[in-house]
């Protein structure tokens, strides 16, 4: 409830400061003895006005003596920034240049050592292309002579003496660990089921697969089959055959050691 | 006269002399000349009021001066040094505008 009584009381600090700018005791006059001089014009205030310039002079100058040695410091700092991103620039480009280095070694150990290539070739590690005989063979419509677990090994193991590179049964490469079973009354070649009809892809020379197959016990006996039992059974040359790999699972060695020096 | 005189040799003093302030007093230097400043229009405010007083005059510097650089002191050591000279400089601002207007208005309407 209080009323403001003087209007000093309702300005605000800033207001105040305003106000209040010139020091109070310019106002305060003495008077007797203690009268003071009213002249701008003494020693004392010339003393003071020197060492205000004296402060005002050494800021400036100091100020001015300073910039030289930011200006510096900035100029060294850009640099710096400068080469820094220039050697980033350089050493991304290494980056990318020894990058492409390592893919162009990666692709060149890709077949540079041809016999170790060819091995894993024959254990059935990497995928096989190339000329051969397709052959496919299924069980007589009705009656006997059904084609077995045992028919499909020996078909195989004549194929390999014709002179065959790579074999697939039905897809399912034949690896070194590769076997041919009958287990719950299905026909399983890497522990994978197949069914008929029975489709052999035969890498070999294709001009003689087919003939050399047919010489042997092996395929006389099928082809006395093919026309005695009704089975049927067919050898066609192809000229683009592909046969993918082994499963890694058949072909993991866990006992078979190498015998040192034994090259 | 003699104040001019003052003047012209503290600036040549400077310019002659070139002393270097200790580092340690160094972030003093801008606000003390600010507060000095405030001082010297004040001053010169006074001279036109037919109010100036020598002796009222080298206390107001003085006290000026020292006060706005223990301020600053002061808030370097609590961490508040560039907060407390803002304020400092807000404060002395406005009084050397007031003041500047002041003998504006003297100088100029009266």
């Amino acid at each position: 409830m209080a009323q403001p009584e003087t209007p000093e009381q309702v300005d605000g600090l800033l207001e105040k400061i305003a106000d209040t700018a010139l020091d109070d005791d310019y106002y305060v006059v003495r008077s007797g003895p203690d009268e003071q001089s009213r002249d701008f014009n003494t020693v004392l205030t010339g003393v003071v006005f020197a060492v205000f310039a004296l402060l005002v002079a050494i800021a400036a100058i100091q100020t001015r003596s300073d910039r030289p040695a930011t200006e510096q410091e900035r100029t060294t700092l850009i640099n710096d920034v400068d080469s820094r991103k220039e050697s980033l620039a350089r050493m991304e480009d290494t980056a990318d240049s020894l990058r492409d280095e390592v893919a162009t070694l990666k692709s060149s150990v890709v077949g540079f050592d041809k016999s170790y290539e060819e091995l894993r070739l024959l254990a059935s590690e990497r995928p096989a292309t190339g000329p051969g005989v397709r052959v496919s063979a299924s069980s007589p419509p009705v009656g006997g002579g059904v084609i077995t677990d045992r028919d499909l090994q020996t078909l195989v193991n004549g194929f390999w003496y014709a002179g065959a590179e790579a074999v697939a049964v039905n897809g399912k490469r034949i690896g070194p660990l590769t076997s041919i079973r009958t287990a719950g009354g299905v026909i399983k070649v890497n522990y994978q089921p197949i069914g008929e009809p029975f489709e052999l892809s035969v890498i070999g020379d294709p001009d003689t697969l087919k003939d050399r197959f047919l010489q042997t016990a092996v395929g006389r006996a099928w082809e006395e089959r093919r026309k005695d039992a009704g089975v049927r059974f067919d050898v066609a040359r192809s000229d683009d055959l592909t046969l993918e790999a082994t499963p890694k699972a058949r072909l993991a060695v866990q006992h078979a050691k190498a015998i040192e020096g034994d090259a | 006269m003699i104040p001019v005189i003052g003047l012209a040799l503290g600036i040549i003093a400077g310019l002659v002399f070139k002393p270097t302030v200790p580092t340690d007093l160094q972030p003093y230097l801008p606000i003390a000349i600010v507060a000095a400043l405030d001082a010297v229009i004040g001053a010169l405010r006074a001279l036109g009021e037919r109010r100036f007083n020598d002796r009222v005059f080298v206390v107001s510097f003085i006290s000026n001066v020292v006060i706005a650089a223990f301020m600053v002191y002061l808030g370097d050591q609590l961490g508040v040094g560039s907060q407390l000279s803002t304020g400092v400089v807000v404060v002395l601002g406005i009084r050397i505008f007031a003041n500047a207007a002041a003998i504006r208005r003297r100088i100029f309407h009266a």
